[in-house]
């Protein structure tokens, strides 16, 4: 175990081959962003280079799951208008049930019969098993209880592998059943959220990572080499809370669904200030500095060359968040970040700045004797925080973390999702009125997590989709450089929303310095 | 830590700098004379995390199990005869995964506490375990006290206090009954340990040896007095 990963000249786990962007010198910036816009000069685009590792939404998808069919062909443009689509009217009344973050309700779930009627009714299953169809985890219910459901899962993928073939999903009576083999695990999601199979199997890689991220992949493969009938129960016990926070965050939080990270909206000159004492308080072994607030990203400092995945940053995130020790005292953890080497631990320094803030610092490093090291160089970022009078204000940022789409100006629009594909990071104001209930933000999630899916379809995926429904008008358009979702109300016609893209281009052109982070920062 | 440790002279103290490495993450506005680490462990859900949130704060975390993720890390400031004693306390997660983890750190502290829940047998019966594994890993002169932790939860009891204080004889350690969630005994521990390893840093040679069994018996007694069970 905590094999130290950075001394022994392993390979980087670079899933396309493509670290880092080209740079782009700052005047290349186009003033009035257009529609032709290509990487690395929209809204939001780093100046130096890219802080996270590159990925297509899809990667894993079309890398592990072998769907053939062909790239994206650039130029199909399809409109669509159509009527509410079957089953959904009826999907927000159901998610009454959906579990809330907290410990009560994950005893809860974990206790209930699952022969009920509630336990049916929930929108959507997770299970993981092993070959050996041994039952490791299930969202709802206690595993020992649904082993013998488990036991049929094993046997229909079994079944299916002994024709030389793969088992990918079941749709039935408004079921999808979606199954993602990970030797020596078998993950399968029950679902009827009306999400595509794609979306799903993206949900299981996250819940695949997040067994990972505990356990490492040799780990993982060496216990069920020794023993098949391994109960790898035993290894995760504890992590229940953070499985089930990631499932609740892949439901909320749409940076999950396009792989990118929210930043804190913050005055330029506080975020150099944090990004700089961040920077300067360094260690030897640190391969990245993350400071978060909440889910949201305030600065991130990393060792050159290397590069953070979106799912390991949104596995660390979560992982902080499912504890709440770490605001007492300072945690002190190893943790695998699987996008970036499956095969080894980090060790990772979690420390909230004061036990009543939301900002938590992460530090992670390769030494699993580094705690001091690292602990003195929080106290060090802490201090030149203080001494250059940015803590005040980045906590005064804090009481904003959000912003109302008013600001846009433009009323028609309510709410929107857009991503700038160089940097990695999305922006999004505050949900406005009409979801602000926690099953018309799931409502809203879905709605965008189908556009989504229709954008990166697998074998047809289109470049824009507008999309009216009775309760509102969506657009999702992707370029190189960007992507972008905007929900207007259902009185807007598509050519003012075609003329909103403009301006809201425009306006988070000018914003950018807020709500992005431009300079990605090495040590 | 050398663990013949003369107290430090007021000078250093204030200005919080010591060559030591383990007072380098002194937490900055807190001034003390010594300080030394101390270890949580036992199997996961025995207490430890409410044994210490008991002790820093007087609070009881309540109801809901939340693991520990590997070890975390606190400091508590105690009196001892006039004396600030600091003591870091590293809290570890129970869960096997975690083990090699807290290996690392078994040799720096000083002294141990090592829980189980009397409410369950085989957090009882994985001491011996333990009791192995430090003897591997801890240091040689590790202060070791044997906690059974729930003492409030008396309806559940499986294992008696005589079991503990047999078992806690037969490897020579200090032995208590403790509850989180009453506070009983919880404050003792702590403090006990601390004496414990103030006496033997500031130890000089005319002085009679630190009693740490009589201590604890002594300590007690007062608190039965005072109508508590233990």
């Amino acid at each position: 175990m905590a094999a130290d990963v950075h001394s022994k000249g392993v390979t980087w786990d670079t899933p396309n081959g493509n670290l880092a962007p080209v740079e782009h010198l700052p005047n290349s910036r186009s003033e009035s962003p257009t529609p032709g816009l290509v990487e690395g000069t929209e809204p939001g685009a780093g100046q130096e280079r890219a802080m996270f590792v590159h990925t297509q939404s899809f990667e894993d998808l079309t890398a592990d799951v072998e769907l053939t069919g062909s790239r994206p062909s650039e130029t199909e443009e399809v409109e669509e208008k159509e009527q509410q689509r079957e089953g959904e009217g009826g999907g927000g009344a159901d998610t009454v049930d959906e579990p809330r973050q907290d410990v009560q309700a994950i005893v809860r779930e974990k206790e209930e019969d699952v022969t009920s009627e509630t336990w049916r009714s929930h929108k959507k299953h997770v299970f993981v098993l092993s070959e050996a169809g041994k039952p490791i985890y299930t969202r709802y219910g206690s595993e020992e209880a649904l082993s013998t459901t488990m036991g049929v899962m094993m046997a229909l993928v079994s079944f299916v592998e002994a024709d030389k073939n793969v088992i990918l999903s079941i749709h039935a009576d408004g079921f999808r059943v979606v199954f993602l083999r990970k030797s020596p695990l078998v993950l399968v999601c029950v679902s009827r959220s009306g999400q595509s199979d794609g979306e799903l199997w993206r949900e299981l890689h996250y819940v695949y990572y997040q067994i990972l991220s505990l356990l490492t992949l040799p780990q993982l493969q060496r216990v069920f080499q020794q023993r098949q009938s391994f109960d790898l129960r035993r290894l995760l016990a504890g992590s229940e809370r953070v499985t089930a926070g990631l499932l609740r965050l892949l439901e909320t939080d749409a940076g999950l669904m396009l792989n990118a990270t929210m930043s804190l909206p913050l005055c330029s000159t506080t975020r150099n200030i944090v990004c700089t004492s961040l920077q300067a308080a360094s260690s030897k072994n640190l391969v990245f500095s993350i400071l978060l607030a909440g889910n949201r990203l305030v600065a991130l400092i990393r060792k050159k060359e290397q590069h953070l995945h979106h799912t390991d940053l949104h596995l660390l995130s979560n992982l902080a968040s499912s504890s709440s020790s770490f605001r007492q005292g300072e945690g002190w953890t190893p943790v695998c970040l699987p996008k970036f080497n499956a095969s080894g631990f980090f060790h990772a320094h979690i420390s909230y700045l004061e036990p009543s803030s939301d900002l938590c610092l992460m530090l992670v490093s390769t030494d699993r004797e580094d705690f001091f090291n690292l602990s003195d160089c929080k106290q060090r970022f802490l201090e030149r925080l203080k001494k250059r009078n940015a803590y005040q204000a980045l906590k005064e940022a804090l009481h904003s973390p959000t912003y109302p789409v008013s600001q846009v100006g433009i009323p028609e629009l309510w709410h929107f999702v857009y991503k700038s594909k160089s940097s990695g990071l999305y922006t999004s104001p505050e949900l406005p009125v009409p979801y602000r209930t926690e099953e018309e933000q799931e409502r809203l999630m879905e709605l965008y997590q189908y556009l989504h899916s229709r954008l990166h379809h697998p074998t047809r995926p289109l470049r824009s989709i507008y999309r009216c429904t009775n309760t509102e008008n969506l657009l999702a358009w992707s370029t190189s450089g960007f992507e972008l979702y905007l929900c207007f109300s259902p009185l807007a016609t598509k050519a003012l929303a075609m003329s909103a893209v403009t301006k809201l281009l425009k306006w988070i052109r000018k914003e950018e310095d807020r709500l992005f982070i431009l300079n990605s920062l090495t040590y | 830590m050398s663990t013949k440790k003369a107290p430090m002279s007021d000078n250093e103290v204030k200005n919080g700098t010591s060559r030591n490495m383990l007072e380098r993450c002194a937490s900055v506005n807190e001034y003390f004379d010594i300080s030394f680490k101390v270890m949580l462990l036992g199997d996961s859900a025995v207490g430890k995390t409410c044994v210490l949130v008991r002790f820093k704060d007087g609070a009881f975390l309540g109801g809901n199990f939340i693991a520990t993720v590997g070890i975390d890390f606190r400091n508590k400031v105690v009196t001892v005869d006039n004396m600030k004693v600091k003591l870091q306390i590293w809290d570890t997660a129970g869960q096997e995964r975690f083990r090699s983890v807290t290996h690392a750190y078994y040799r720096d502290a000083q002294a141990l506490l090592l829980l189980y829940d009397i409410t369950r047998k085989s957090s009882f019966d994985n001491i011996r375990a333990w009791l192995t594994e430090i003897h591997e890993y801890a240091q040689k002169d590790v202060v070791i006290m044997l906690l059974g932790n729930k003492s409030d939860m008396a309806a559940e009891r499986v294992i008696k206090p005589e079991e503990g204080q047999k078992l806690a004889k037969e490897y020579g350690v200090p032995f208590m009954e403790t509850s989180a969630k009453t506070g009983v005994n919880v404050e003792l521990a702590f403090l006990a340990i601390a004496r414990q390893l103030k006496h033997r840093a500031a130890e000089q040679p005319h002085e009679p040896k630190f009693q740490i069994h009589d201590y604890i018996e002594s300590q007690k007694q007062k608190s039965n007095c005072c109508g508590a069970l233990m």
